[in-house]
């Protein structure tokens, strides 16, 4: 008697089933490549910071209305690894990370569809995957920020190693593993300086009780309310703890001749292959290295647009003036498994 | 025949003896048949199998010349035109009075249901309480309701489990005489379950004795009472003590003298004689063979409980006038004047 | 708990073979137990190496925190809870009956809330109340540290006691005077009576509660990730998000899993003996201790708690949510794409609700199978499905992800997954009160119902469901508030676009946003006091 309600429920299931399903369906697109009439859902999966990428999709949405924008934020690793898993089955349309490992990691299995948005010659070769299956939007730096009222110009440190000192012992904020900047740094310096050298600068983290949270946000917060002295962040965190008016200074760290130089990344975008609404993904992918998308980046976050001719805000530091460290991106995508190794040998929270 | 049993079992499994062990009897249209014994003697689980609320392990169900069980059938309860009403009356509390005596009423109209349900509240004696819902009512209203709701689709047969056993003592004996005029005037055949002797006496036209789950004896209330077929049921209805003894050629030799009663024993077999309080009687006698131990008034008699000297206890009736006090000596003997039961040991 | 009382039903009968409410309760059962031992089987035939791994760094530290952590909050919630009780239900303490409402209200705070509200007050150099006694006196007065395991402990501990709370004033209630009196007659004072003969009497009861508070805290993720103290969960949750290999995070799982299943096994011996003292004719409630002077005392220590767990949080969103709402770029905030507020409400109340449905649906075969039919394997059945207790939702997520891109692919990336976690997790709360409403109801009333011509099914319909229809209501608002307040699950398996107000609040106070996160938090506790509403009504002590 009762195996006829079972019947009766598996159908009901599948049929709100079918009607949740369509929310990952998109409509029908009627669109137009030269930019006019794009409809459906843009389904937009993003490793960075959601107020970070906030106004750029603000402003898309504005300037499409009858395109929905629908977007999943959580950390890098976590939405590559959901990438990997609907291999078979995307479900999004444009992935954006916050550097240039990942992307290049999951290109070469084959998740994501190459497209050379407009003015892609102009961007610099080095954020650019060879086969235009990923394109850098913004460069950033790893820096450590400090707190004016707390350190003197003297004490400043210098370089990534600096952090080890035991004067600093209980006095720096970071964040933790899962932040995917903290990882691509690890990455990079083990293929800048090898990796005992970077296990140890780790371990002397860890003896240092340097403190590390889930964000750069907190980072910057605390360092700007003077709960640290130091801050390992972004530079762009740096500018925007600035920008709230605590009195907080940037070190540019291993300038020295015989120091690793900056470690830099790029936010990255890709289109995803299998993409149910290309058209509105090459159109964002458009925006966001256009002018206008670029200047979102530069004037909002302080973040250096890739696009060549696009106003740096005016308190950055161009980066002619300084040392950038020579990370050789398909060495440091080799290493990455020992990047997590590292991470663990270490305890890294 | 309206029932027919046949070689009814069930075990439950985890238990060392069956509840019912091939139990066979029949019941005639129109007829009260008690179901009586102690705890745990197979009379409920007996009442359920016929219900369809267990499922046998053997035997035949047969109602109105229709089987409803064997091994190979069963039919379900619900297609078995059989009513019941529970030990706590079981109304459902979300359903009126009237609700609850329609609910078995299925494909009736709705006049039809109305002229029905009236029909029973007047037979049952509580029209007014029609719209009320069972919380409300006392402990014999309910009953009487669940009776009503029983009896409402006319069912073929109406199985009644200890419906009084829930009420309070002075209740009991005023709600059963209604009961018993109520299923009367309805012309219903009926399984009455109790474990009261004496309830079983008063309602039953038969009455069925059972013991472990064996039917001991099935026969009128004055056949079971004064004729029973078995010690047990001796003990149990027929409120006998029992005095142990010897057959011999002319009667039977015991601690009260020699009872003279022709009999069919081999002499020298032992044997235990069903005694009442009506049968013996004893005088002051400081060599007796027993004493008081105490006295139980009961109006127009005393009741004497007496132990022999051999351990037995006896009890004997006296008229009131006379009084016996509590240690006395005594010398017992038989009275009666009718053949006693006998039972080997 | 929120169990009333049970009626013993004295027929235990053994019934035909497999009854077919046995195959539905089956599936029911099945359903709950998969995602588990999917997990199990791959933890067990993970990387020998990794696990290696595992053992050498993080293990012993994870094992370490989480007990302490778990014995730390059951020993507070035990004290709080208990305490509280005594003074609402033995005592002449004024107010009692106001308490017993405020002091149960903690429970529609989610404990990260707290944790969110615990960091905004006593944040070093940042927080609330460093700011309020900056240019005081007490400027320089050492502010306990927010975090790590005192601050996760003690947040913990004040919005997780109002369930020893409830059970114990329960308890307390159901209490005999006749015991008391006995114990007074024969010559020991109050104090040895409560100690020898009122605690033992509800000590049962308390322990499977407790338990239980333990098993939360076991899955808790938001409150230690905020307060940074590392358990099992939320080590889980970080080899989640933040590597590129399931293996690791299912090893962790597997262990926290067989720890909670020790714990849940305790649990389900320790309730199977708890005596539900019966409220015969004969019984009279205590008489309330006086406590003379000492009276204002016991006022504060009520009025201090409700203040801590309650009223100062809830203060504090408002405040905040009134800032928020009158500064025009906090509302354009809210904004995710195309998303706005109204959605992350909706998402919330649809996608909870629909899974209080989908959960009470199941539990009724389990508990009809379980009452009706008791046995070894009904029993069986009945714990299977339980095992949800014992699965954080972390460990919930992963194995939904695993299972369903696997098996039921159109599932995928729909809100249904983020469904389906729910109902694993919190089904076992469903079949709790479910089997209680089953259990009260006589099964006299459904033979009585087939001898009237009913059918099984429509006996089902007709008698059994509208009269255990409470209990299953109360079921269902349990598991609807539970799912409200959920939050690592939903992080992980939301589809792009489907936001709760859980998720809004984490993700927008990990970004510092609490303009945002306050009215989203507001509202989140108010959504969630009305199911909590309806299950404290049915709370004996809240009936006079």
């Amino acid at each position: 008697m009762l195996h006829k309600l079972l019947p009766v429920l598996a159908t009901l299931t599948l049929i709100l089933s079918a009607c949740a399903g369509s929310t990952s369906q998109p409509d029908p697109i009627s669109s137009n490549q030269n930019g006019n009439i794009l409809s459906g859902k843009l389904i937009i999966y993003s490793g960075r910071s959601e107020p970070l990428i906030q106004p750029v999709l603000a402003a898309y949405q504005a300037k499409n209305p009858q395109i929905e924008v629908l977007l999943k934020s959580g950390s890098n690793s976590q939405m590559a690894n959901t990438l990997l898993e609907e291999k078979a089955n995307p479900q999004a349309d444009v992935f954006i990370t916050t550097e240039v490992f990942t992307a290049h990691a999951l290109s070469q299995e084959g998740i994501f569809q190459p497209y050379e948005p407009a003015g892609y010659q102009n961007l610099p070769d080095a954020y650019k995957a060879y086969d235009a299956s990923w394109v850098g939007l913004t460069q950033r730096m790893r820096v450590i920020m400090y707190n004016k009222d707390l350190v003197s110009q003297d004490e400043l440190p210098h370089s990534m190693f600096d952090l080890t000192d035991p004067r600093w012992k209980g006095q720096i904020a970071a964040a933790g593993s899962t932040n995917a900047s903290m990882q691509a740094q690890i990455a990079s310096m083990i293929q800048l300086v090898g990796q005992d050298q970077t296990e140890a600068w780790l371990k002397g983290l860890m003896e240092n009780e340097v403190t590390f949270f889930g964000g750069h946000s907190d980072v910057r917060k605390a360092v700007g309310a003077g709960e640290f002295k130091l801050g390992l962040v972004n530079h762009y965190y740096y500018y925007l703890q600035l920008g709230e008016g605590s009195n907080v200074g940037i070190i540019y760290p291993d300038q020295a001749s015989g120091e690793m130089g900056i470690i830099s990344n790029a936010t990255t975008a890709a289109i995803i292959n299998g993409s149910r609404n290309p058209d509105a993904a090459r159109d964002f992918l458009d925006f966001l290295v256009s002018a206008e998308g670029q200047k979102i980046f530069a004037e909002g976050n302080y973040e250096y647009p890739l696009l060549p001719g696009i106003a740096l805000h005016p308190d950055l530091v161009p980066t002619d003036g300084l040392k950038m460290a020579n990370i050789e991106l398909a060495q440091v995508v080799e290493n990455f498994d020992a990047t997590f190794v590292l991470i663990d040998m270490a305890n890294l929270p | 025949m309206k029932l027919e049993i046949e070689h009814l079992s069930k075990h439950f499994s985890g238990n060392q003896y069956p509840a019912v062990n091939d139990i066979k009897f029949s019941m005639q249209a129109y007829e009260i048949l008690s179901f009586v014994g102690p705890s745990g003697c197979g009379k409920t689980t007996t009442l359920r199998l016929i219900a369809g609320l267990e499922r046998p392990d053997q035997g035949v169900i047969r109602l109105d010349q229709h089987i409803i069980s064997n091994t190979r059938t069963f039919i379900p309860p619900e297609k078995r035109n059989i009513g019941m009403v529970f030990q706590d009356h079981a109304l459902f509390p979300h359903l009126s009075v009237f609700d609850n005596i329609a609910f078995g009423l299925k494909g009736f109209t709705k006049a039809e249901k109305k002229d029905r349900v009236s029909e029973l509240l007047e037979l049952v004696g509580l029209e007014p309480l029609a719209k009320r819902f069972p919380h409300i009512l006392s402990g014999g209203e309910r009953q009487r309701v669940a009776l009503a709701r029983a009896l409402a689709p006319k069912p073929a047969l109406l199985l009644m489990d200890e419906p009084f056993s829930s009420l309070d003592a002075h209740l009991r004996l005023e709600v059963r005489e209604q009961i018993r005029n109520i299923l009367k005037a309805s012309q219903s055949t009926v399984i009455f379950v109790t474990h009261d002797q004496e309830e079983a006496l008063f309602m039953g036209d038969r009455l069925a004795v059972f013991n472990q789950g064996k039917l001991e004896q099935i026969g009128s209330p004055e056949t079971i009472f004064h004729d029973s077929g078995s010690r047990f049921v001796a003990a149990f209805m027929g409120d006998s003590d029992f005095v142990r003894g010897k057959s011999m050629p002319s009667g039977f030799q015991t601690e009260l003298g020699l009872l003279d009663q022709q009999n069919d024993y081999s002499p020298g077999t032992d044997i235990e004689i069903a005694i009442r309080a009506d049968d013996i009687d004893f005088e002051l006698n400081q060599q007796g063979n027993g004493r008081i131990i105490n006295r139980f008034f009961r109006g127009a008699f005393n009741f004497y409980r007496v132990e022999l000297d051999s351990g037995a206890i006896v009890h004997v009736f006296k008229l009131h006038t006379e009084i016996f006090q509590p240690g006395d000596r005594v010398l017992t003997y038989f009275n009666a004047g009718h053949p006693l039961k006998i039972f080997t040991r | 708990m929120f169990r009333t009382e049970a009626l013993r039903s004295t027929n235990r009968r053994q019934n035909k073979p497999i009854p077919k409410i046995a195959f539905l309760a089956g599936w029911v059962a099945l359903l709950a137990v998969v995602p588990v031992i999917y997990i199990l089987i791959r933890a067990l035939t993970g990387d020998p190496e990794l696990w290696q791994r595992i053992i050498q760094t993080r293990l012993i530290k994870l094992f370490s925190n989480t007990l302490w952590l778990v014995l730390a909050v059951t020993s507070g919630t035990t004290l709080l809870g208990v305490s509280m009780a005594w003074l609402t239900e033995r005592t002449d303490v004024p107010g009692r009956k106001i308490f017993r409402w405020l002091l149960a209200l903690p429970l529609a705070i989610p404990p990260y809330i707290g944790a969110i509200i615990h960091l905004a007050l006593l944040r070093p150099h940042g927080g609330l109340i460093s700011q309020w006694l900056e240019g005081t006196n007490f400027a320089s007065l050492p502010l306990p540290n927010p975090t790590g395991f005192w601050g996760a402990a003690f947040v913990l501990v004040i919005f997780s006691f109002p369930y020893v709370f409830l059970l114990s004033g329960a308890a307390f209630r159901s209490l005999n005077a006749s015991f008391d009196e006995a114990a007074r007659m024969l010559g020991r004072t109050s104090w040895q009576t409560f100690w020898q003969v009122t605690i033992p009497a509800i000590r049962p009861g308390i322990t499977a509660g407790a338990l239980l508070v333990s098993l939360d805290i076991l899955a808790e993720y938001g409150t230690v990730a905020l307060l940074r103290f590392e358990t099992f969960s939320s080590a889980i949750f970080v080899q989640l998000a933040g590597r590129y290999d399931r293996s690791a995070a299912s090893i962790l799982s597997g262990v926290l899993i067989l720890l909670a299943l020790v714990i849940l096994y305790g649990e389900f011996r320790i309730q199977g003996q708890s005596q539900f003292t019966q409220i015969g004719s004969h019984w009279r409630p205590t008489t309330l201790i006086h406590l003379g002077k000492r009276r204002i005392w016991g006022f504060l220590a009520l009025l201090f708690t409700v203040l801590v767990s309650f009223i100062i949080p809830v203060g504090l969103l408002l405040f905040w949510s009134a800032q928020g709402i009158l500064d025009q770029q906090t509302i354009s905030g809210m904004q995710i794409g195309s998303k706005g507020l109204l959605s992350f409400i909706f998402n919330s109340v649809w996608s909870s609700g629909f899974a209080a449905i989908l959960a009470v649906l199941f539990s009724i075969p389990i508990a009809i199978y379980v009452v009706r039919y008791p046995g070894k394997v009904s029993r069986l059945f009945s714990r299977i499905s339980q095992v949800g207790y014992a699965i954080p939702g972390v460990v919930v997520a992963l194995s939904l992800v695993l299972l369903v891109n696997r098996f039921l692919p159109f599932l995928y990336a729909t809100p249904l997954v983020v469904v389906m976690a729910y109902v694993v997790r919190y089904i076992p709360q469903a079949v709790r009160s479910s089997e209680s409403a089953m259990h009260q109801l006589s099964p006299n009333l459904e033979e009585a119902s087939r001898l009237l011509k009913r059918n099984a099914l429509q006996t089902f319909v007709q008698v059994t469901l509208p009269l255990i229809l409470p209990g299953l209501l109360a079921g269902s608002a349990l598991v609807f508030l539970s799912s409200l307040k959920e939050l690592p699950a939903t992080l992980l398996l939301r589809p792009a676009g489907f936001e709760t107000l859980a998720v809004r609040v984490w993700i927008w106070t990990e970004e510092g946003f609490y303009l945002q996160a306050a009215p989203a938090s507001l509202l989140l506790v108010v959504i969630s006091i009305i199911p909590l509403y309806f299950l404290l009504r049915r709370e004996t002590i809240f009936r006079q």
